[in-house]
């Protein structure tokens, strides 16, 4: 049978409307024309990423995420989902609790949201609580403070499923999909490798590293060429708002699904995927809600390596490995692996682990900032640092997709086909 | 001694070619797996100066403390002083804005 329960012990439900359901459902019903992350988060919801929630947060819930790290029900959760609005739009569309509202997307239906609940949250309060700081500079901050003044909260339906474009649609898998694939795979141990980055050796080596974490106890199954891994990595890819300067997302993505295809991974112990997400860099908090949206993906284990998920000096390096020890036992079903850094030793003459290798003096730290200022300045890096498939493909997509560059440029922000389509309810 | 902090150029063949014909093969080391780079080092005034002038550059705090993330012309005209002026000192980014002006 299959195990389709996610974080809290709560089963992953979608709550999405047929087409025929959906257009009875929204008829006559008030439409507010959501932005680009209410759009994913209604996605997320929908499909069951953000199991146990199945809507968007009422204060109690955020009252106590912001003061508690958890909702009323006591489940971790440590980021609040919510839904923001303009006192005024409320007022000029006759808004009240008890209704229900239709949420579109560029124009389209994409959801129906319950209003259940009307009302207004101090917005730096929140940013202390869950980014630790009220600096405009943090973007997680900024992202706050670009919030409306007013929230709702309410269950989430989706009426209208998103399309996905090439090449983002053969890596969009629900959580209940991915589900079945890692069963269809014969993965039992699942480690997710969170990321909004090109892959360089280091990253590599991060995921083979948590993979042998994640095996390590394993029993063997099979005989000699035949041995069966049943362990898997899943990269996460993380697709969200993007600033200039940023890979663009096809090059995230592709380059890797070239590491895969260039069998730097075996072809059953390694998948690619996306999942909608608007990054808080919250770090250590941010780290949780990663453990938990991979839960719902079905993951065992989670990778977590230096500054995860965090931004400039805001966090200590391995904050994001220490709150875990801060939780309730029992209290996440995903296992941490905490893993420090990988670096490249010329002494070894290797990428090796900063836990192993003895070379403190002449070793060459990994940066992600560095290996984009190479590709910057148009050097090739040496196959060491970065496989020449990866590169290639970077350089490929930079063509394909990113009007010659493969960092976000202002022409690829303006003109970049989207990742998703609300289509017409038809 | 003051503090600096170091714009990585990162060299290719054309920019090797160049320093080589210069007599200066030796500014290069190496950084990263193989990869050969010339460390222009900047005072702490001069890194708040091309922060602020060019928006989409970044300091790394986390991991190198250097700047990074240059447009490339803007790193072949830091390059190309740092080869006329033999020096990859605070000298060359002082010649570089003078050279803005």
């Amino acid at each position: 049978m299959m195990d389709f329960i996610g974080h809290g012990g709560k089963e992953i439900k979608e709550r999405i409307l047929s087409p025929g359901e959906a257009k009875k459902k929204i008829k006559n019903l008030v439409s507010v024309e959501i932005s680009g992350r209410i759009a994913r988060e209604c996605i997320d919801l929908g499909y069951g990423f953000f199991t146990p929630l199945e809507g968007f947060m009422g204060k109690a819930d955020v009252d106590s995420v912001c003061k508690k790290m958890s909702l009323t029900d006591g489940t971790i959760w440590p980021i609040p989902i919510v839904f923001d609005i303009s006192s005024q739009e409320i007022k000029e569309k006759g808004i009240k609790v008890g209704d229900t509202i239709v949420l579109t997307h560029t124009g389209n239906p994409l959801a129906i949201l319950e209003v259940e609940e009307i009302f207004s949250y101090d917005k730096d309060e929140m940013a202390q609580a869950v980014l630790g700081t009220t600096d405009t500079k943090h973007p997680g901050v900024r992202m706050i403070g670009r919030m409306q003044d007013t929230f709702i909260g309410g269950k989430v339906t989706l009426v209208n499923k998103p399309q996905f474009n090439p090449p983002f649609d053969r890596f969009f898998y629900t959580p209940r999909q991915l589900r079945k694939e890692f069963k269809k795979r014969g993965w039992v141990r699942i480690v997710a490798h969170q990321t909004r980055n090109v892959p360089h050796t280091g990253h590599e080596w991060l995921m083979k590293g948590a993979w042998f974490c994640a095996h390590g106890d394993a029993p063997v199954i099979g005989n000699k060429d035949e041995i069966k891994l049943g362990t898997g990595v899943l990269v996460n890819c993380i697709i969200g708002p993007k600033r200039t300067g940023d890979y663009i997302d096809e090059a995230i993505l592709l380059a890797h699904q070239a590491l895969h295809d260039g069998r730097y991974f075996r072809d059953d112990v390694h998948m690619v995927s996306i999942t909608c997400w608007d990054m808080r860099y919250a770090g250590p908090k941010e780290a949780i809600f990663h453990a938990i949206l991979r839960t719902n993906l079905g993951c065992t284990h989670h990778m977590f390596g230096r500054d995860h998920a965090g931004v400039g000096d805001y966090y200590g390096t391995y904050d994001a490995h220490r709150i875990f020890d801060q939780l309730p036992p029992g209290s996440l079903k995903i296992k941490p692996v905490r893993v420090l850094e990988w670096w490249y030793c010329p002494v070894c003459a290797e990428v090796t682990y900063s836990g192993l290798c003895g070379h403190t003096k002449e070793r060459q730290k990994f940066s992600g900032t560095l290996i984009r200022s190479i590709i910057k300045d148009g050097v090739k890096p040496t196959r060491v640092i970065m496989r020449p498939e990866v590169f290639d493909v970077v350089m490929e997509c930079a063509e394909k997709y990113g009007f010659g560059s493969p960092f976000c440029t202002e022409e690829y922000l303006l003109k970049r086909n989207p990742v998703f389509v609300v289509p017409p309810l038809g | 001694m003051l503090e600096t902090y170091p714009i990585n150029i990162w060299i290719n063949e054309e920019r090797f070619e160049k320093l080589k014909a210069a007599n200066l093969a030796d500014m290069a080391v190496d950084r990263l797996g193989g990869m050969k780079v010339i460390q222009v080092q900047c005072t702490e005034e001069q890194k708040d100066k091309i922060l602020k002038h060019f928006p989409m550059a970044k300091f790394d705090t986390a991991t190198t403390k250097s700047i990074e993330l240059l447009p490339r012309e803007v790193k072949d005209k830091i390059f190309d002083i740092a080869i006329k002026l033999k020096s990859i000192g605070p000298d060359v980014i002082d010649e570089f804005f003078k050279s803005l002006d």
